[in-house]
């Protein structure tokens, strides 16, 4: 079942003041996907998202849900979920008169607004609790309340803006994982927006990866994992390690690059690498091989992480340059000097991404 | 040290009874029998009581204090909760120029003000009626209903208004199902402090006052600068009255007191 | 119409009816009398000239600035340390106390200055319990001078200094003290060098608020004072009510608003009186 619509973004462009909070963008959601736009602060994403809702008027370009030009309407004429990052929920309206608000602004029935309230608390899992006041519940059943509020209303399209934030750990896993699950029952089309990558990864359909008010890359989660089109998206997206060095030469679909005080690494080439200097070669810390000392990199243990299942080694090689890599916890940590190495088709060269002004911004 | 410990309290002490003690000294002297006031009163006895309640003078004074500052109340409300939230939705520069405007009554002396509506008022025939005190007062209410209701606007996290907005409800209705509701103690506050500074206002008053439409408190100014009657206690601990009890109900409905630092 | 213009729209229908209001009920009038005083047959400032070139009326100017003066120096003394009080009470007594500031601020002015006169008056309580000690053999004349309308106007005007200098104490950090008491300073050079300086800004603003309303006092002299020692608000009301001259009237109103806003405008420099002023 698909009770979403399709929300397309074309030529968006938002600015406040002096500020371009959002650079041109065209967005394609498809009807009944989720969508993660991921980044870090100040990169445009609540923007886009307001944009959609209607909360924040585009400097240029138009909004359309479900092919419809929406860009002039206001918020309540756009039938959007919105669940908020605080939640925003109505702190002197019980748990039921928030979930009711959409449906009384609409003009439902009496009869009609209480089954749909106990079918909407259902989902959520918070049958009964109807007549709690706001503040009597805890976080997490709050978070489940926002969602409640935006999902009665059988939205076109469901924002949701850093909905986790506010939630301990543990909590926010649970969550995700729910979030998943009722994204599949009501397949309604959303928009999630979060800084988190964890989060982005464990829900999504498609990631857009948002840098200083655009999309940098827009993928699934194994597209920008695999093959991020540069440093930054390659660093925020999973752990990386990422060598610095100039380009030597990129020849079918391989390139070489020379990094500083080490030598030559050899690697994938990202496209459009032809005719660049600055690359830099990712190496994801579970492709690192480790060995006491033989062919290869020599480099020194420094730190030796336990993680359970895991275990993670910081080694400085020879230039000075420190490297995380992730073994399994039984395979043991070698001893002394020892020599990494990794098969070239692991690892990616990339364009270089110079510091973002928000990177700048973020301590 | 414990010395000049003891110096400070005893002082602030004496400070804080000379605040308040003054004032209730009005009581006794309306209980007075004799014909003048005497402090303490030798006997005590309600009669100047029956007196203020029977004499048809000051009881038109109350009943006209009372509509004009009703009127004043609903005026100032309607006004300065509406410009209340404009001024919250106002950015920079002309946000201050404009709360500057609002709250200008506070600073320019009453008798300015009163002189001044007094010259325009005359020749519109609103001299000496309830409407043209109302109007004068509700001046110099509109700055306290402008202050009280912009502070409970504060505590409204603007979210909830976007939330609300997003779940499909018309301006009107957000207002009423949800600004409305949260900044209602900020609005009873400014509704008891636009009556209580009609009911206890008397420099516009002298001016705009006539002899169809006299305050209680002109009433009362007129009679003390002829002659000490304990009727004028009686007026005065009626207006006391008035005061307290508006007082406790700004304080159980208002917004709560600021908690101990 | 687009979404901004719809929100600029509203945010100009909410203030417009108060715009108008204070538009029409406050500044016309302010801008009405202020034509009259400036367009007097005798020149357009006749009035000012009169005012200020008069003996008697320069008199006035200068009684009202000095009482005001005084009665700001007096209330800022005894605020003070009350407020200072005020700041090491806890709980009950703390409420009590706060009560004692805040009751007389609901209390009408015009009730507050006839309590003084039953008071203070020839035949009053104070008279009878001095003359019943024996400290006096006639009752003195404690009415209608100097120090009865000094009285009445600390009375008034007090709970205006103590607030904002309660709220300037509130803000120290009393770590500050412990740590100049640490350091070996003595109790009074913690006050004069610590605490006076951080909460002059509170001083101040009580200064000012207090200074500013005492030089628009109407009642409170008109009642308590004598007939020789007027302020500028009884003589711009006898002007209005017994002599009909307004344009004087409006030309001393407007002298009175002028060194009120000089004053503001000074003051501004050294605190933020907005905040002080809604704090109210």
């Amino acid at each position: 079942m698909s009770a979403g619509r399709s929300v397309a973004f074309a030529g968006i462009a938002r600015s406040f003041g002096a500020v371009q909070a959002l650079r041109p963008t065209d967005l394609a959601v498809a009807a009944g996907e989720f969508l993660t736009l991921l980044g870090p602060s100040g990169s445009g994403k609540t923007t886009l998202l307001n944009i959609a809702a209607g909360y924040i008027a585009p400097s240029a370009g138009r909004v359309l849900i479900d092919g419809r030009d929406v860009t002039a309407l206001p918020a309540r004429q756009r039938n959007i979920g919105m669940v908020f990052q605080n939640y925003a929920l109505f702190p002197h309206l019980t748990v039921a008169g928030n979930v009711a608000y959409g449906l009384k602004a609409r003009g439902r029935p009496a009869d009609e607004i209480a089954r749909r309230i106990g079918d909407a608390l259902a989902l959520v899992q918070l049958d009964g609790l109807g007549e709690r006041a706001i503040s009597a519940l805890s976080g997490g059943q709050q978070q489940r309340v926002a969602l409640a509020r935006a999902l009665v209303i059988e939205p076109d399209v469901l924002l949701m803006d850093e909905p986790l934030g506010a939630l301990d750990r543990q909590l926010r896993k649970h969550v995700q994982l729910e979030i998943r699950r009722l994204h599949r029952e009501h397949g309604r089309t959303t928009i999630y927006v979060t800084h988190d990558q964890e989060e982005a990864l464990v829900m999504s359909d498609r990631i857009g990866v948002m840098r200083d008010g655009r999309i940098a890359q827009l993928g699934t989660a194994r597209e920008l994992y695999e093959n991020p089109i540069d440093s930054f998206v390659a660093s925020f997206l999973g752990e990386s390690n990422l060598l610095d060095g100039r380009l030597i030469s990129v020849n079918h679909g391989r390139a070489r690059l020379d990094v500083p005080g080490l030598g030559v690494v050899e690697g994938v080439a990202a496209d459009g690498l032809e005719g660049m200097s600055d690359v830099a070669a990712l190496v994801r810390p579970e492709d690192v091989a480790v060995e006491p000392a033989r062919g290869g990199w020599p480099a020194r243990i420094e730190e030796v992480v336990y993680l359970g299942d895991l275990t993670a080694l910081k080694v400085r090689l020879a230039n000075g340059q420190d490297i995380w890599c992730r073994r399994h916890a039984r395979l043991g940590v070698p001893a002394g000097a020892v020599t990494i190495g990794w098969e070239a088709a692991a690892i990616r060269i990339l364009p270089r991404s110079q510091p973002t002004k928000t990177e700048e911004r973020t301590p | 040290m414990i010395v000049t410990r003891s110096l400070i309290h005893g002082l602030a002490s004496a400070v804080l009874a000379f605040l308040v003690l003054p004032i209730l000294a009005v009581l006794p002297a309306s209980f007075n029998r004799a014909s003048f006031i005497r402090l303490p009163p030798t006997e005590y006895s309600l009669r100047w009581y029956e007196r203020f309640f029977q004499d048809r003078e000051w009881l038109t004074s109350l009943a006209t204090s009372t509509k004009v500052a009703l009127l004043t109340a609903l005026i100032a409300l309607a006004l300065g909760t509406a410009a209340a939230i404009g001024l919250e939705r106002l950015r920079g520069r002309l946000r201050g120029v404009l709360t500057g405007l609002f709250l200008a009554p506070m600073i320019v002396p009453v008798v300015v003000t009163a002189v001044a509506l007094y010259y325009v008022i005359r020749p519109m025939g609103l001299s000496g009626t309830v409407l043209g005190l109302a109007l004068g007062h509700a001046v110099l209410a509109l700055p306290f209903v402008i202050i009280n209701v912009g502070v409970s606007l504060r505590t409204l996290d603007p979210a909830l208004l976007r939330a609300a907005d997003g779940l499909g409800a018309s301006p009107a209705r957000v207002f009423l199902t949800i600004t409305l509701p949260i900044i209602l103690p900020g609005l009873i506050g400014g509704a008891v402090f636009a009556l209580i500074t009609s009911f206890d206002e008397l420099v516009v008053a002298i001016f705009l006052s006539g002899i169809q439409a006299k305050t209680l408190p002109v009433k009362i100014w007129e009679v003390i600068r002829l002659e000490f009657t304990p009727v004028v206690a009686v007026a005065s601990t009626v207006l006391i009255a008035i005061t307290v009890a508006l007082f406790g109900a700004a304080r159980t409905l208002g917004p709560r007191e600021r908690s101990r630092p | 119409m687009s979404l901004t213009a719809r929100g600029h729209l509203a945010t100009a229908l909410l203030l417009l009816p108060a715009l108008l209001f204070i538009a029409v009920w406050f500044v016309t009038p302010l801008a009405q009398l202020f034509q009259l005083s400036v367009s007097d047959k005798a020149g357009p400032f006749a009035p000012y000239a009169q005012l200020l070139g008069s003996e008697v009326y320069r008199r006035v100017f200068v009684n009202t600035l000095w009482l005001a003066l005084t009665v700001t120096a007096i209330s800022i003394l005894l605020a003070y340390p009350t407020a200072y009080v005020l700041t090491r009470l806890k709980g009950w007594w703390w409420t009590l106390a706060f009560y004692c500031v805040l009751f007389p601020f609901w209390i009408s002015v015009l009730i507050r200055t006839f309590a003084w006169m039953l008071l203070l008056e020839k035949n009053g309580p104070i008279n009878r319990v001095l003359l019943e000690l024996g400290a006096i053999d006639r009752p003195l004349e404690l009415l209608f001078n100097a120090g009865s309308v000094h009285i009445g106007m600390v009375h008034v005007l007090l709970p205006y200094a103590v607030l904002p200098i309660y709220a300037a104490m509130i803000r120290v950090d009393h770590r500050l003290l412990l740590a100049s008491d640490g350091l070996g300073a003595a109790p009074l050079m913690t006050f004069l060098r610590i605490y006076l300086p951080l909460t002059m800004p509170g001083v101040t603003a009580a200064a000012v608020f207090v200074f500013l309303l005492a030089l628009g006092f109407f009642i409170t002299p008109a009642l308590l004072g004598g007939v020789s020692a007027i302020t500028v608000a009884m003589l711009i009301e006898q002007l209005v009510n017994e002599r009909l001259v307004w344009s004087l009237a409006g030309a001393a109103s407007f002298i009175l608003l002028a060194v009120i806003f000089a004053l503001l405008a000074l003051a501004a420099r050294f605190v933020p009186l907005g905040q002080a002023l809604v704090a109210r």
